[in-house]
């Protein structure tokens, strides 16, 4: 069991705030304002091209979140200048005719910017898409939350909701992998739940606990809906598990936090990710990458292990992002840093 | 700053000022030959023979044997360095910082509203910055400090940390993580000042912020 570097790119003149991954690529946002898109599918043999560097004079400021579209091949960008941005891209139908003149056609994508959604007051620091692709989510240091709905091309953008009850800047936002249910972490130590109540959405649960900023949030993928769990990573240096216990007769939702997992960090956690199979990883200020396993402990109860660390995954800098990557069936661990580097690692159970 | 002021009056004497640790053994094994590598060496030379041959005792003998034969210790250098051995690397001195450079960076900072500097107004004091640093170039080192606004409802105490860490982020190598923070009991609104100046996301955007950023240059002009 262990991690192992793969490859290091450094991709990034600045911070590296974020990276996404679909279909074999890896989509990267910087301070440094440009978003890069690298073809990863032969990462795991450490082999990973350029594709693409997107128009870095569309953003005035930061790029600090990206996310790929579900079942589309759409990316959007949220930036510390306010706005998001929406990327698409050509079918890649014409590189397989072209694949005569040689590998170099494989190495080139374009995308182009296809809208520009504002809103916001100040800076966008989380954007995430829900699982069918229908709904785009949005929060910002003006403590909002906006949830917008889209069409199939994904060109027009309307606000369906603006969710106001955090008292300090959200940090991030997730939807769940299967249903329509959005958690939101905030400055505030809270992480707020949001669903739809006949066509209005609102705040479900709200989750006290964490004595710090709550950077980032994470569902745990797989159940079908059976049972719903978040882990979320704080600047209290610690990772914690909730479960979704029931509805109340006010249609509010009931949750515990059942687990704080074993104490690896010693600075602020910025983000935690839960992989398919179970496992969740975590990095932070302090540049360790966590793996963390959940083990059974005789009758119904379960205690979490830390499986696997990485000490100083971006040398002295800090890591600001880790996802888990699926790469035809290699799992792997994608995490960026203030070097402006994304690293990858191979995961071997 | 034409004139020399004593940033730090607690301290009557001039050679009672701290400075930047020295390392000792450096002038003894300096001797007649003078430089860095020679000096790396001869600790290197000393440490693996734990000082019971008579030879390398003899710090003359020393710097002969080091003198006939350096092309192969250079070669021995290289793979010092891909072995990456921590102890044997001979990369030269590592930048050490302490508390009183710490001061020195951030003394000379002006008051975003008085014509004084933050040392001069006491708002920054060497007693109130820590260093933590184990001296490894490859490890993470930790800079606390701890301000003293003037006034206890001083709405400037968050523009003032920010023009330290500014400064500290810009002078500092990247492997130190600055924690600033408000003295106990100096400010009304204590946590909620410490909480957004250490908070890199917040402190990055302000610093993307032309208005802010301008009113933060201003403050480290006074800077050396």
């Amino acid at each position: 069991m262990g991690i192992k570097l793969a490859k290091s790119l450094k991709l990034q003149n600045d911070k590296l705030w974020s990276l996404d991954y679909s279909h074999g690529l890896l989509a990267t946002g910087s301070t440094d304002r440009k978003i890069k898109i690298i073809n990863v599918t032969n990462a795991p043999r450490g082999q990973v091209s350029l594709m693409d560097v997107l128009d870095d004079t569309v953003h005035k400021k930061a790029i600090r979140c990206v996310a790929w579209r579900p079942h589309s091949n759409l990316l959007a960008a949220g930036s510390f200048d306010s706005t998001v941005s929406i990327w698409t891209r050509e079918d890649d139908l014409e590189e397989e005719e072209d694949d005569d003149e040689g590998e170099g056609t494989t190495n080139s994508l374009e995308m182009d910017l296809l809208a520009i959604i504002e809103g916001h007051e100040n800076e966008v620091k989380g954007i995430a898409w829900s699982h069918d692709g229908a709904l785009l989510s949005s929060c910002s240091r003006d403590k909002s939350v906006w949830i917008w709905e889209t069409d199939q091309d994904g060109e027009e953008y309307e606000c369906i909701s603006v969710l106001q009850e955090h008292s300090q800047d959200v940090k991030h936002v997730v939807w769940h992998p299967e249903l329509p249910l959005l958690a939101s972490s905030s400055y505030d130590d809270t992480i707020r739940l949001w669903k739809d109540y006949d066509d209005d959405w609102e705040c479900a649960a709200v989750l006290n606990g964490h004595e710090g900023t709550v950077w980032c949030s994470d569902f745990e993928k797989g159940k079908n809906g059976e049972s719903i769990r978040l882990c979320s990573g704080s600047d209290d240096s610690t990772v914690r598990v909730w479960r979704y216990i029931d509805d109340d007769e006010d249609g509010q939702q009931e949750w515990i936090c059942e687990a704080i997992l074993p104490k690896v960090h010693d600075r602020q956690i910025y983000s935690v990710s839960w992989s398919t199979n179970g496992l969740i990883a975590s990095t932070g200020s302090d540049g360790t990458l966590a793996v963390y396993k959940e083990v059974s402990n005789g009758d119904d109860e379960h205690d979490w292990e830390v499986i696997a660390k990485q000490e100083l995954c971006h040398g002295v800098y800090e890591a600001n992002i880790v996802k888990w990557i699926d790469i035809n069936g290699n799992m792997m661990l994608a995490t960026g840093g203030d070097d402006g580097c994304v690293n990858l690692w191979n995961w071997t159970d | 700053m034409s004139e020399f002021i004593n940033e730090n009056p607690d301290v009557i004497e001039i050679d009672d000022l701290p400075s930047r640790k020295e390392d000792v053994s450096r002038d003894i094994l300096l001797g007649s030959v003078g430089n860095e590598m020679t000096l790396q060496r001869k600790k290197l030379l000393l440490s693996i023979d734990d000082s019971k041959s008579k030879v390398l005792q003899n710090l003359e003998l020393l710097d002969k044997l080091l003198l006939i034969n350096p092309p192969e210790l250079t070669s021995d250098e290289e793979s010092i360095e891909e072995s990456d051995d921590e102890e044997l690397n001979a990369e030269g001195p590592t930048d050490v910082v302490d508390a009183q450079e710490i001061y020195d960076l951030t003394a000379h900072i002006s008051d975003p509203e008085h014509p004084l500097s933050l040392g001069q107004l006491s708002i920054v004091n060497l007693s109130d910055i820590e260093v933590h640093d184990c001296g490894d170039p490859k490890k993470m080192a930790e800079v606390v400090i701890r301000i003293t606004p003037t006034i206890t409802h001083c709405s400037l105490a968050t523009l003032i940390g920010l023009g330290i860490r500014v400064r500290l982020e810009r002078s500092l190598p990247p492997r130190y993580r600055i924690t600033i923070l408000l003295k106990e009991g100096t400010h009304n609104s204590e946590n909620q000042v410490n909480k957004q100046l250490n908070d890199k996301e917040r402190v990055a955007a302000a610093c993307e912020n032309e208005q802010l950023l301008g009113v933060v240059s201003k403050m480290l002009l006074t800077c050396l």
